[in-house]
């Protein structure tokens, strides 16, 4: 097994509007690493969630290719791709996608019910996964009746259902508050260091971006520059902004004063 | 967490969208489920026609093989006319007339004649109308005479061997040879004038005991007040002494009848006389009849047929059409669902299966709804869409009511009977309903679930 989860080679992917071709993607090369947490951004219009559907087998490049855990995945049939979408990605939304008509437990059992696991399997795990994103005893409540930080967590918790080799989340954050925003990258975060799950995060917010291991910045379907993140338990305890050493419980750093996302906090 | 329970939150969760397309499909369903009850009524309403007219004819072939040495001599107005005796349909007055005795005497030396039994039937002056309801919503008002009053020869060799008295005894005794003052009254004049068994009434301002009641065949609620009694006595009640209204003549044998009823017929001109061979042909004319009712039945048999056919075709057109377009709307509704199913992993076959599913359990349930509207609703929504058999020719309500035979009387074969078909689905028809409910529900659901399946998840995720 190769250290690349996802790569993909002279990536395009081409809308075609009446009689013009509009190029989402162009020449896209790319690789992410198991266990990496990289963080994908850009303005408006520059690609992003038309790269991480079509990383996420949701829609098909016009040439290219996608490889995902070595199996080369732009030109497999539908049937497939739903086993790929299903064993091997998890997905988190913006807008959570929570099934209304089903609870917590319910929401995350979803992605296992086509698998071989028994109804008491799929159960037991959807209550473990539920407590690992710290929604112990809500697992009966409908999403109407929790907060949408809550909501994105029970999200994350369905992404992690059938322990999948990567986890692409297209704004998590974006509907969120600063508290609960802060809480859902924390999360990630913790899952990323935990149990070394690969995630691939799209978003505009920096400061969430800076947060991760490595950052891509896409434009007009490329990737024109990459950053290194601030993924604190990764690297060395350095405040990000101005290089000054700071200790595991700072949330603010002594020196230029801007926050910090603490490790500790960090672990669930 | 399988797909039927997902299926019955999805149709629960908008309850009133539900209900509402629940109650349409009902009553398309109550039509399925209605209309054939309503077809196998009236072929079962055939069929009792069709039996109850067989017997009415053979019971009519019957007593004329009986009866076929009786020539029947009759003065006018006893003589049936369109009507049953005592009649008088919109009150129009018939003269009565009546032959002396010694007319008898002439009849009894005539050659070949066994026996000359004597009747006098007169009817009070005095007239009730009422008004009853007849098929077709019409209504018909008709005038009759208090009491019909009947004198017999009461002879018991006449009593014993020949039928000139009912012999349908429900209370008392009937009348025998020597009884005088004393009646025998039917069932519609023992009701009218409140007396049973034992009381006394007055007939003609003349009191008699009441001996016995008889029950006549196919004596309905609107025929005559009877009351039988020994010859004299009516006479005497009517102010009619020696005179008679009807002759029963018996030959020795069948090969007297033809020249008896001609010597009557030359010298007694105010006699109608009838034999076995009037009595065939009035058979002949029943029987023509009979079959024009029952053709007409079975033509209305096989318009009911077509029309429900057609009926049925729309409703099933028209159930397939509610759940295709409520399932259409509930795809578009939860495209943005249908993409997050199929982001996380579910194939076009389990999303089409769930689309399938809530469409089968909408019409299920409004199968259901559907059979409880046509059990109840059966014989109203039967009578407004199928056309009902009707001895008249016009449309019923939804119970007909096929002929019951008149064996006694020749001139009353009444088709307005009393046996009654209802419109009840069977559970044959309910169970195939159900099924059929499902099945449409299914095919209905079929393009929608298929549409389902085959968006495309990335475009789905950009639905709002």
């Amino acid at each position: 097994m190769s250290e690349a989860v996802l790569r993909t080679e002279k990536l395009f992917r081409t809308y075609e509007m009446g009689k013009r071709k509009v190029p989402a993607l162009n020449d896209l090369n790319l690789q992410v690493n198991r266990g990496e947490f990289v963080a994908i951004m850009g303005p408006s219009g520059s690609g992003k969630t038309t790269l991480l559907n079509v990383l996420g087998c949701l829609d098909k490049p016009t040439s290219g290719k996608v490889v995902l855990d070595d199996v080369d995945v732009a030109n497999l049939p539908e049937r497939e791709l739903c086993k790929i979408r299903r064993d091997k990605i998890g997905f988190v939304f913006q807008t959570f996608n929570l099934l209304p008509y089903l609870n917590a437990a319910e929401n995350v059992e979803l992605p296992m019910e086509n698998t071989k696991k028994t109804r008491s399997e799929r159960r037991k795990k959807a209550r473990e996964l539920l407590r690992m994103v710290g929604l112990e005893g809500r697992e009966e409540h409908r999403p109407q009746r929790l907060s949408a930080g809550e909501q994105q967590r029970v999200a994350i918790a369905r992404s992690l259902a059938n322990d999948p080799a990567i986890i692409l989340a297209d704004e998590p954050t974006g509907n969120l508050d600063t508290q609960n925003k802060y809480e859902i990258v924390r999360l990630l975060a913790s899952l990323n260091i935990k149990q070394k799950t690969t995630i691939v995060m799209v978003t505009h917010d920096s400061h969430v971006a800076s947060h991760t291991e490595r950052m891509l910045f896409l434009k007009d379907g490329k990737i024109v520059n990459e950053k290194q993140g601030l993924h604190l338990t990764k690297k060395k305890l350095s405040c990000p902004h101005c290089g000054n050493k700071i200790q595991p419980n700072e949330e603010k750093c002594s020196i230029c004063g801007k926050r910090l996302l603490n490790p500790k906090e960090v672990l669930i | 967490m399988g797909v039927l329970t997902r299926a019955v939150r999805n149709v629960s969760r908008r309850k009133m969208r539900a209900l509402l397309v629940i109650i349409a499909l009902g009553f398309s369903m109550a039509i399925m489920v209605s209309v054939p009850a309503g077809i196998v009524a009236n072929q079962k309403a055939a069929q009792s026609m069709t039996a109850n007219f067989n017997s009415t004819l053979t019971t009519m072939q019957e007593q004329i093989n009986k009866t076929a040495t009786l020539i029947e001599c009759q003065t006018s107005r006893g003589m049936f006319s369109g009507g049953p005796p005592g009649f008088s349909p919109g009150g129009s007055e018939q003269q009565q007339t009546y032959v002396e005795e010694s007319v008898a005497n002439e009849i009894r030396s005539i050659s070949g004649v066994k026996d000359v039994v004597e009747f006098l039937t007169v009817s009070s002056k005095e007239t009730t109308s009422e008004t009853i309801n007849g098929p077709g919503g019409r209504t018909f008002t008709i005038s009759r005479p208090v009491y019909t009053i009947t004198g017999v020869t009461l002879i018991s060799s006449f009593i014993d061997g020949y039928s000139i008295l009912p012999t349908n005894i429900t209370a008392g005794r009937n009348l025998r040879q020597g009884d005088s003052g004393v009646v025998l009254l039917n069932p519609n004049l023992t009701a009218y004038l409140g007396v049973g068994v034992g009381d006394k009434v007055e007939i003609y301002g003349e009191s008699f005991l009441v001996v016995g009641v008889c029950d006549e065949a196919g004596q309905g609620r609107f025929e005559a007040r009877s009351a039988y009694m020994n010859i004299t006595d009516a006479q005497t009640a009517a102010s009619l002494t020696g005179n008679l209204s009807r002759l029963d003549v018996y030959a020795e044998n069948v090969s007297y009848v033809d020249s008896i009823a001609e010597v009557i017929s030359l010298a007694y001109t105010s006699l109608q006389v009838t034999t076995y061979k009037d009595r065939l042909s009035q058979l002949d004319n029943t029987q023509t009849m009979y079959n024009e009712t029952l053709a007409s039945a079975q033509a209305t048999v096989s318009q009911t047929e077509t029309v429900a056919t057609q009926e049925i075709m729309i409703a099933v057109v028209a159930t397939s059409l509610i759940v295709l377009l409520f399932m259409l709307y509930t795809v578009r509704e939860r495209t943005k669902e249908i993409g997050t199913l199929k982001a996380i992993g579910f194939s076009n076959w389990n999303v089409m299966s769930q689309f399938v599913f809530e469409g089968m359990l909408l019409s299920l349930v409004a199968g259901v709804v559907g059979i409880a509207i046509g059990t109840v609703g059966a014989p109203l929504l039967s009578g407004i869409l199928l056309p009902q058999i009707s001895p008249f020719g016009s449309r019923g309500n939804s119970q007909f009511q096929p002929g019951g035979a008149n064996a006694g009387n020749f001139g009353n074969f009444g088709i307005l009977g009393v046996s009654t078909v209802t419109v009840t689905p069977g559970l044959q028809t309910m169970l195939i309903a159900i099924g059929a409910a499902v099945l449409l529900g299914a095919l209905g659901s079929l393009y929608p679930a298929w549409r389902a399946a085959r968006t495309r998840p990335a475009e789905a995720m950009r639905y709002e």
